[in-house]
């Protein structure tokens, strides 16, 4: 049983189904069509103003979001302080951005190469590279990644190159990867799991200016709903049940998992099975591990040691946009095709970690107009004059700065909220390490530095601050582990103290990599499968 | 996707000129009052006024604030009819005369004045104006916003748009 099919869920499932289990694929979303949904911007997994597009609805979820002043306040789910990942066959895949990065060597150890800031819980990870190595690869064939292998000299050593050559530049990644040369830093094509070329039986991406945050109008974007997932109904050994939302795991007296309790059509159901698969995000999945508790385990599931829902993580996302005295738009999307890993790590001051650095996507107009540099009014004739000016002739790059793991930042429940159901909804509550606002403004400084060797005229930077951390890349909240004291899963992602309840999302992740985290998760979900099928396989 | 169809929306409308519907018939109204329409009218226009490209009243954010204060962000219409109500008040009382008769430019003031808090406490629900008059003016027409793509023409992201727009 898999509860969840998005960025992991959606490759357990297959895998499992493929060794000739049995598998029941739970998803409290639904199977949505590009149709439904469309490239409104108001209503996307960019720009929720209007509501999620890919759920979950603001009619029946809610949750505790920490306010800058330390208070709790009701958030809903297209409120950005929910932390939303969306609800719906594929997950977050379904209209992510589709970077497919690999976490670097050092990414695995980072306290033994830069110790834990006061403050924090940085650790290493129990796997290294090396052992995740073969599933990124898989990852990359069986997902369907785009990218230029070797053109990345920081990336850590691969067995395989790429299925498919990277997308072509766009005018904008051209100049900078031009300046790049210049200042001597290593720029190379972002590998993205959108088809350069037919693959599997899918298109080639149009390089419409609408992705990340949209569904494909072509499905030349990997997500589990077009790949994985239907792969795995196709074995006739998986069943994909939606819009069903779990509300407990049921164990037997002791530490074994017999089922999973859940809520479809307003009707409760109860699905007996020999192992459960808990892959519904960092936020939801230690909502559920919570929600689940007994006599043996009064404080949830795996929460003995006081450890789910902890170590809540995202991305400090900083970097700097620039103005240009021509036009550098083209409108090829997706217009995030560009980056440096010169900054991942290997910084000055010692400063730990870092971000890989890239072109933004393309900023869709409402979002434009409510960007413009802090020195331009926010109404008014010089704000128009300004967006219909610069709108062509402004760049953005990034960079998800690694966070620095800070334990009191965490989800948690919120027994006085419930949800539609009447299951206890979470809170989430925290704050950022220090020490990523200043690795933030070193990367958002070479950022600028880059946008002006490429010929901005002017530069305006973006830190992250310290506030809760989370997000669509959030991470961290059921950390991987050989200490069942300061770890909630083993290193193949079954929780410690149970005999056969496995938790397989980003929630494992010990830290965040300075990446877009989906590769990785995808990763971790093929090489946590292998170990599944055979355990499971062998009890016959 | 009807990228195959060489008809654009501008087309359509020029092609069907001889149709009695004017293009911009007045919607019914789902939230406003007439008073409050024309009040939010003005307010939209001072984010985005009108220039060599059009504004925010001939794009229709009233028509797409109205509606989606019955739809999607509707938790927020109380909060704009007690604020409309407000803002009518202290506008009164400061000026002498309705928002809507002041001259543009004594509008822009009374704005900057409230925006910057010394007014009422009405500079949070000036915020959410301006918020929602960039997503009337500059998202997708199917709202009842950006109307004949107007923010799309002015940006020259027409053909983009359309070429994608479902």
């Amino acid at each position: 049983m898999v509860v969840g099919a998005g960025a992991a869920g959606g490759i357990v499932a297959e895998q499992l189904a493929l060794s000739g289990l049995r598998v029941v694929l739970l998803e409290r979303g639904r199977r949505q069509m590009f149709s439904e949904t469309g490239h409104d911007e108001l209503r996307s997994q960019r720009t929720t103003v209007l509501g999620n597009a890919f759920g979950p609805d603001d009619e029946r979820y809610a949750r505790l979001a920490q306010m800058a002043d330390g208070s709790f306040q009701k958030v809903l789910p297209s409120e950005g302080a929910y932390n939303n990942i969306a609800a719906c066959v594929g997950g977050g895949t379904f209209s992510y951005g589709a970077m497919a990065w690999r976490y670097m060597e050092r990414d695995f150890r980072m306290r033994s190469v830069y110790g834990a800031p006061e403050g924090s819980s940085l650790e290493d990870w129990p796997i290294a590279y090396q052992d995740l190595e073969p599933f990124y690869t898989k990852a990359e064939w069986e997902i369907g990644v785009s990218g230029k292998a070797g053109a990345n000299p920081f990336e850590s050593a691969r067995q395989k190159s790429y299925p498919m050559p990277p997308l072509p530049f766009n005018r904008e990644a051209t100049v900078l990867s031009a300046a790049a040369g210049r200042l001597g830093w290593h720029s190379f094509p972002i590998p993205m799991a959108i088809n350069s070329i037919p693959y599997q039986g899918r298109p080639a991406c149009i390089a419409c200016p609408h992705c990340v945050g949209f569904a494909c109008e072509v499905n030349a974007k990997n997500s589990t709903a077009v790949t994985t997932i239907p792969r795995a109904i196709a074995t006739r050994q998986c069943e994909l049940r939606t819009g069903c939302v779990a509300s407990r795991i049921v164990m037997d007296a002791g530490s074994k998992a017999v089922g999973v309790e859940y809520f479809q059509d307003e009707k409760l159901y109860q699905q007996p099975s020999r192992a459960v698969v808990v892959s519904c995000s960092a936020t939801e999945s230690p909502r559920l591990l919570l929600n689940s508790a007994t006599k043996l385990f009064p404080h949830g599931l795996g929460n003995n040691h006081d450890w789910v829902g902890r170590n809540l993580q995202g991305h400090a996302y900083s970097g700097a946009s620039g103005l240009f005295d021509t036009d550098l738009f083209d409108g090829l999307g997706p217009a995030a095709r560009v980056a440096c890993c010169d900054f991942n790590h290997g910084l000055p001051d010692g400063l730990k970690g870092g971000a890989m650095i890239a072109n933004e996507f393309i900023r869709l107009p409402y979002l434009f107009a409510r960007t413009v540099p802090p020195q331009i009014p926010r109404w008014g004739l010089e704000h128009k004059r300004y967006v219909r000016k610069n709108y062509k002739r402004t760049l953005g790059v990034m960079g998800p700065v690694q966070e620095m793991p800070v334990f009191e930042s965490r989800v948690e429940l919120a027994p006085e909220l419930k949800d539609h159901w009447g299951i206890p909804s979470l809170r989430i509550s925290g704050h950022r390490h220090s020490h990523d606002v200043e690795v933030g403004t070193f990367i958002a400084g070479k950022c600028e530095e880059w946008l002006k060797e490429a010929g901005a005229i002017s530069t305006w930077r973006s830190v992250a601050g310290r506030g809760v951390s989370g997000g669509q890349h959030q991470a961290g909240t059921c950390r991987m582990g050989n200490d069942p004291m300061t770890s909630v899963v083993d290193r193949y992602c079954r929780i410690h103290d149970l005999d056969n309840v496995y938790v397989v999302d980003g929630s494992v992740h010990v830290n965040n990599g300075g990446f877009n985290p989906s590769l990785t998760i995808q990763a971790i979900a093929y090489w946590a499968s292998a170990r599944m099928a055979r355990e499971l396989g062998s009890k016959g | 996707m009807n990228k195959g169809s060489g008809l654009n929306r501008r087309e359509f409308v020029v092609g069907a000129g001889t149709l009695v519907v004017p293009l911009h018939a007045a919607a019914p109204l789902q939230t406003f009052s007439g008073d409050e329409a024309r009040l939010v009218e003005a307010l939209s226009e001072q984010v985005i006024p009108a220039d060599d490209t059009p504004g925010a009243k001939q794009a229709g954010v009233l028509y797409y604030i109205d509606r989606q204060l019955a739809g999607p962000l509707r938790r927020f219409a109380a909060t704009y009819h007690d604020s409309l109500g407000r803002l009518t008040t202290a506008c009164r009382e400061r000026t002498g005369r309705d928002f809507v008769d002041l001259a543009f430019t004594d509008q822009t003031k009374f704005l900057l004045d409230l925006e910057a808090g010394r007014i009422e406490k009405l500079d949070s629900f000036w915020r959410m104006v301006v918020d929602h008059t960039m997503q009337g003016f500059y998202g997708s027409p199917a709202h009842g916003g950006n109307r004949e793509e107007v923010s799309w023409d002015m940006l020259g992201i027409r053909d983009l748009m359309e070429g994608h727009r479902h």
